[in-house]
C-alpha cells in the first residue's frame, strides 16, 4: 500500500449574462430629504452578496458614503423587473441597472445644486456626499442640503431609473452562427490541484487548490474570495464525491439524506490559495465581470488530471470515487491505436452502447 | 472611489450566522394551512384512475387540487425563448418520473394533509422506464414522451449544431487524432433551505407569495401563466434565499401553493422535506460528451468533432437552453477554427433536470480540460504549453463567430504556473493575450481572426 502524489490543472472560461441575452434588469433610486439613498431592484441575493455589491456600486457612482445607501430587493410591488439571479448576471447586469439609475440621480443632484450654487452643473462634482465646484473647493453644498432644497423648496423628488438590457442574439440553427455577441463579457480562470491517491482504497485526497480568476474588477474582493472558495468546494464535490445516481444510468439507490448523499464537509477541505487578476471589461460596472457560477467548473478536470499524474489512470466518468479509481487501476485500460488515431473510452461510446452503432446521433451531415 | 474595491462585510452576514435573518420558513401567518403532495411512485406509468372525493371529505382538509383545477396546466417556462410547453403542473394522463406531483392537499395540520394524500385513489398502468440516453434512438426504446426521446425543436433540427470551417481538412491534415468520452454526473444543488413557499390570499383574492425563488419576476410570470391572472393579482415577497445554486430559478413550490391558497381561501405553506429535495427536485443534468480532436505533431488543435447528449429527465424545462450554451462554449478557453458539434437533449424517466451553477458550461470544462490533458499526454508535450499555444487571444473568434474582446486564457494560465513554480519554455512565459501574429498565427488560424474593432466575424472566407 502506498499513497501517490499527483498534480493536474485546467483553464476555463465562462460567460456573463443569459446566453443570447434578452434578460433585462431594472432599478430605480430615490433620495430622502437628508440625501440618504433608497435603491429598489428585484435582484435576489442568494447568499453571494449581490445586495452589498450593488450598494457599493451606487455609493461610488453617486459619490456618497457607502452607509448612506439602502437597497430594497424584497418584493415585486416596489421593485422593477430583474430577470433573476442566474447566469452569473447579478454584478454585471443588475449592477449596471443600479449604476445607470444612479447616474441619472447624480445628474438631478447636480441640476439642483447648480441652482443653489449658481454654478453650471458641468463644473460640479460629487465626492463624499458633497457637491463641490471644480477648482473652487470652497464653493460647495452637501447632497443632504440639495435633497432638502429639492423636497421643500423646489417641490421635486430626486429620483432616477435604469435598465440594463442587451438585445436577444439570434442563432443560426444550421451552423451555430450568431449575428451579435450572445453574452455581456467572458471571465477566465485556472486551477491547479495537488492530491494523493491511496492505491489500496482508491481514495483521492485533494491537498491543495491554487486558483487564479480574472474577474475584470473585484467590486468587493472579500466576496469574490467567498465565491472562489465556495465554488472550489462544490467543484471538489463534483470531482470526487457527489452523484445523484450512484449507479447511473440506473435511477435506483439514490441518497435521500445528507448521510447518504455526500457533499464535501470540513474534513474534506484542502488548502485553497486564491489569486485575483483584474483586466477590466469594457461595459461592466467599474470594469467588473462575472465570478459566480464558474467557480465550480475548473476543479473536476484538474483533479482527474492529477489522478492520472499520480497513478496513471484516466477517470472520465465523474466523480472519481474510490471504486472507480480502484477498478481503473486494476483494469489498466489502454486506448485503441489505429494508424494516427488514438481512441480512448470506446466502451462508453454511443457507437458501442446503442444497438444500432449510434445511428441518428452520428450519421448525418 | 471608496466603496468599490473595499472589503466590506455582507449586509446580512451577522443576521445569517446569528439566526436572525427571516427566510420563507420563518414567515408566520395566523391560520396557515399545511400542504402535501401526492407523488408518483413509478418512473413511468399511465394514470388510469384518479379520485380525490374521499380525501376531500376528511375532517380538516380545506382543498385538494388536481390537473382539473389548473387554468393552464401545461405551460412552458421558457416559451419566450422558443422552447414549447411539455410539462403539466399536475400530472394528467401519465407520469414520467418517480416523485412527479399528481395532486396536492391543504389541511389544518401536516398529519391530516398526509392522511388525505393517502386517501386519494389512483391507479397506474406501469410502463418500461427508459434511462440510458445513449440508447434513445434504438428502435425498441420505450418512447414515453410526446416528442419521442429526443427534443426536436432546435429550429427544424433535433439537435443544436455548430458547423464551422473545414473539419474534414483538419482530420486529413492531422498528425494525431485523439478521441475520448467524458461523463459529467448529475448532482443535487443541496441548499440548506428546501423548496418552500407561503401563499396568502387577500380578502379580494390577490395573492401574496413568500418565495425562495432566485428570480422573483420570472417565478411571478410562471404563476400568473398557470393561474391565468394579470401580474397585479400577485405580489412576490423574497430576495433572501437559503441557498439556491440554480435549483430555485425554475419554480418548484410557488404555483401549487398558490393554487391551494386560491381554492381554500386560506394562507397555505408548502415546505418540501429533505427527501423531496434530494429525490424529486431538479438536479444538475448528467452529460455524455464525445470529443475527437485533430492535432498537429507540434500541438495545434486543427479541428474538433463533438457529440454531446444531455440528460433532460422527463421534461424539457431549461435543457435546450443549457445545450445551446454548451454548444457556444464547447471549445473551452481555446481557439479551434474547424468544428462540427451536435448536441442532443434526451428525455429519460428521471426527475427533470434544470439549472445549476455553471449551467451548460461546467460539462464543457469537465470534458474539454481532461481531453486537453490527454492530448498533451499522447503528444508527449507539456500540458501547460499545449493550452497556451491554442489559447483564446484578442481578435480570435468563438465557435459561433463572436470576436473575443478581452480573453484571459494566457494571463490566468501563466499566473497559475508561476504560483506553483511550473517551469515553462521562455517563448511561453513571454506570451500575452494580444492579437496573434508571427509563429502564433499559423495558417489554420488566419481566416478565423477578425478585423480590429469587429464584434462578430462576418466572413471568414475559405478554411486554411
Amino acid at each position: 500500500m502506498a499513497k501517490h502524489s499527483g498534480r493536474g490543472f485546467s483553464t476555463i472560461e465562462y460567460p456573463t449574462g443569459m446566453n443570447q441575452n434578452g434578460d433585462p434588469s431594472q432599478a430605480w433610486i430615490k433620495l430622502k430629504p437628508d440625501g440618504r439613498v433608497d435603491v429598489f431592484a428585484g435582484t435576489v441575493d442568494i447568499g453571494q452578496g449581490s445586495r452589498t455589491v450593488h450598494t457599493q456600486i451606487v455609493a461610488d457612482t453617486l459619490g456618497v458614503p457607502y452607509d448612506w445607501v439602502t437597497m430594497d430587493n424584497s418584493n415585486t410591488d416596489s421593485s422593477a423587473v430583474c430577470t433573476g439571479t442566474f447566469a452569473s448576471r447579478g454584478t454585471f447586469i443588475g449592477g449596471n441597472a443600479v449604476r445607470f439609475a444612479a447616474e441619472r440621480v447624480r445628474e438631478r443632484i447636480l441640476d439642483v445644486a447648480s441652482k443653489e450654487l449658481e454654478i453650471d452643473a458641468g463644473d460640479l462634482e460629487i465626492t463624499d456626499g458633497e457637491v463641490v465646484a471644480r477648482g473652487a473647493p470652497d464653493r460647495r453644498i452637501s447632497v443632504a442640503d440639495v435633497a432638502g432644497a429639492a423636497t421643500y423648496n423646489y417641490g421635486e423628488l430626486i429620483s432616477g431609473q435604469g435598465t440594463a438590457l442587451k438585445p436577444y442574439a439570434e442563432v443560426d440553427d444550421g451552423d451555430g452562427r450568431v449575428q451579435a455577441e450572445p453574452h455581456s463579457a467572458v471571465s477566465y480562470a485556472a486551477c491547479v490541484a495537488d492530491l494523493e491517491v491511496d492505491d489500496e482504497t482508491g481514495e483521492v485526497t485533494v491537498k491543495r487548490l491554487v486558483q487564479v480568476y480574472d474577474v475584470g474588477r473585484a467590486i468587493n474582493p472579500m466576496l469574490v474570495e467567498g465565491q472562489i472558495e465556495g465554488g472550489a468546494i462544490m467543484g471538489l464535490g463534483l470531482g470526487v464525491l457527489e452523484q445523484s445516481y450512484p449507479y447511473y444510468p440506473s435511477a435506483e439507490h439514490r441518497g435521500e439524506q445528507f448521510g447518504a448523499y455526500l457533499v464535501p464537509a470540513m474534513e474534506n477541505l484542502p488548502e485553497i490559495d486564491n489569486v485575483i487578476l483584474e483586466n477590466p471589461s469594457a461595459d461592466g460596472p467599474f470594469g467588473a465581470k462575472a465570478i459566480g457560477e464558474m467557480a465550480n467548473n475548473a476543479q473536476p478536470a484538474a483533479i482527474a488530471a492529477a489522478i492520472h499524474d499520480a497513478v496513471g489512470v484516466w477517470i472520465t466518468e465523474y466523480p472519481a470515487t474510490p471504486e472507480r479509481v480502484l477498478r481503473a487501476m486494476q483494469e489498466k485500460r489502454e486506448p485503441r491505436r489505429d494508424d494516427k488515431r488514438v481512441v480512448f473510452d470506446e466502451e462508453l461510446s454511443v457507437r458501442t452502447v446503442s444497438s444500432n452503432g449510434g445511428a441518428g446521433f452520428l450519421d448525418f451531415e | 472611489m471608496k466603496a468599490v474595491g473595499a472589503r466590506l462585510p455582507r449586509y446580512d452576514g451577522v443576521a445569517h450566522v446569528t439566526g436572525r435573518s427571516v427566510f420563507v420558513d420563518d414567515v408566520r401567518i395566523p391560520g396557515t394551512l399545511v400542504a402535501k403532495a401526492l407523488r408518483s411512485p413509478h418512473h413511468s406509468a399511465r394514470i388510469t384512475r384518479l379520485d380525490t372525493s374521499t380525501a376531500e371529505r376528511l375532517r380538516g382538509v380545506r382543498a385538494v387540487v388536481t390537473y382539473a383545477d389548473v387554468p393552464l396546466n401545461v405551460y412552458g417556462h421558457l416559451e419566450a425563448l422558443g422552447i414549447p410547453a411539455d410539462e403539466p403542473l399536475l400530472a394528467e394522463d401519465d407520469v414520467g418520473y418517480r416523485g412527479q406531483p399528481i395532486a396536492a392537499v391543504a389541511a389544518e395540520d401536516a398529519d391530516t394533509a398526509l392522511e388525505a394524500v393517502d386517501a386519494i385513489e389512483v391507479e397506474y398502468e406501469e410502463r418500461t422506464p427508459f434511462f440510458d440516453m445513449r440508447k434513445a434512438l434504438d428502435p425498441d426504446a420505450p418512447k414515453f414522451h410526446q416528442w419521442g426521446l429526443v427534443y426536436p425543436h432546435f429550429g427544424s433540427y433535433n439537435h443544436r449544431r455548430v458547423r464551422r470551417g473545414d473539419v474534414d481538412w483538419a482530420f486529413e491534415k492531422a498528425d494525431v487524432i485523439v478521441s475520448g468520452v467524458y461523463r459529467p454526473q448529475a448532482i443535487e444543488q443541496c441548499p440548506l433551505e428546501t423548496q418552500v413557499a407561503v401563499a396568502v390570499p387577500d380578502p379580494d383574492g390577490r395573492l401574496t407569495i413568500y418565495s425562495c425563488t432566485q428570480a422573483m419576476y420570472f417565478s411571478m410570470g410562471v404563476v400568473a401563466a398557470h393561474l391565468q391572472v394579470p401580474l397585479n393579482r400577485l405580489k412576490f415577497v423574497g430576495g433572501t434565499v437559503g441557498g439556491g445554486f440554480g435549483g430555485k430559478v425554475d419554480s418548484a413550490s410557488d404555483t401549487i401553493c398558490a393554487l391551494l391558497a386560491q381554492k381554500s381561501r386560506r394562507p397555505v405553506k408548502w415546505r418540501w422535506t429533505r427527501e423531496e429535495e434530494l429525490l424529486v427536485s431538479s438536479t444538475r443534468a448528467a452529460w455524455h460528451v464525445e470529443i475527437e480532436d485533430a492535432v498537429s505533431g507540434d500541438g495545434w488543435i486543427l479541428g474538433r468533432r463533438t457529440l454531446t447528449l444531455h440528460d433532460a429527465g422527463a421534461y424539457a424545462r431549461f435543457s435546450p437552453y443549457g445545450v445551446t450554451k454548451h454548444a457556444f462554449h464547447h471549445t473551452g478557453a481555446y481557439t479551434i477554427p474547424n468544428l462540427r458539434f451536435d448536441g442532443f437533449v434526451v428525455f429519460t424517466n428521471r426527475s427533470p433536470t434544470s439549472a445549476m451553477r455553471g449551467y451548460g458550461v461546467t460539462s464543457v470544462s469537465m470534458a474539454v480540460e481532461l481531453h486537453m490533458t490527454r492530448v498533451a499526454d499522447v503528444l508527449g508535450m507539456n500540458p501547460w504549453e499545449v493550452r497556451l499555444k491554442n489559447a483564446n487571444r484578442i481578435g480570435d473568434t468563438t465557435a459561433n463567430r463572436v470576436v473575443m474582446q478581452d480573453p484571459s486564457t494566457v494571463p490566468v494560465t501563466l499566473a497559475a504556473a508561476e504560483r506553483v513554480g511550473e517551469q515553462l519554455g521562455q517563448e511561453y512565459v513571454a506570451m500575452t493575450r494580444d492579437r496573434r501574429s508571427g509563429d502564433l498565427l499559423p495558417a489554420h488560424l488566419v481566416a478565423q481572426q477578425a478585423p480590429e474593432g469587429a464584434h462578430v466575424l462576418e466572413d471568414e472566407g475559405g478554411a486554411a
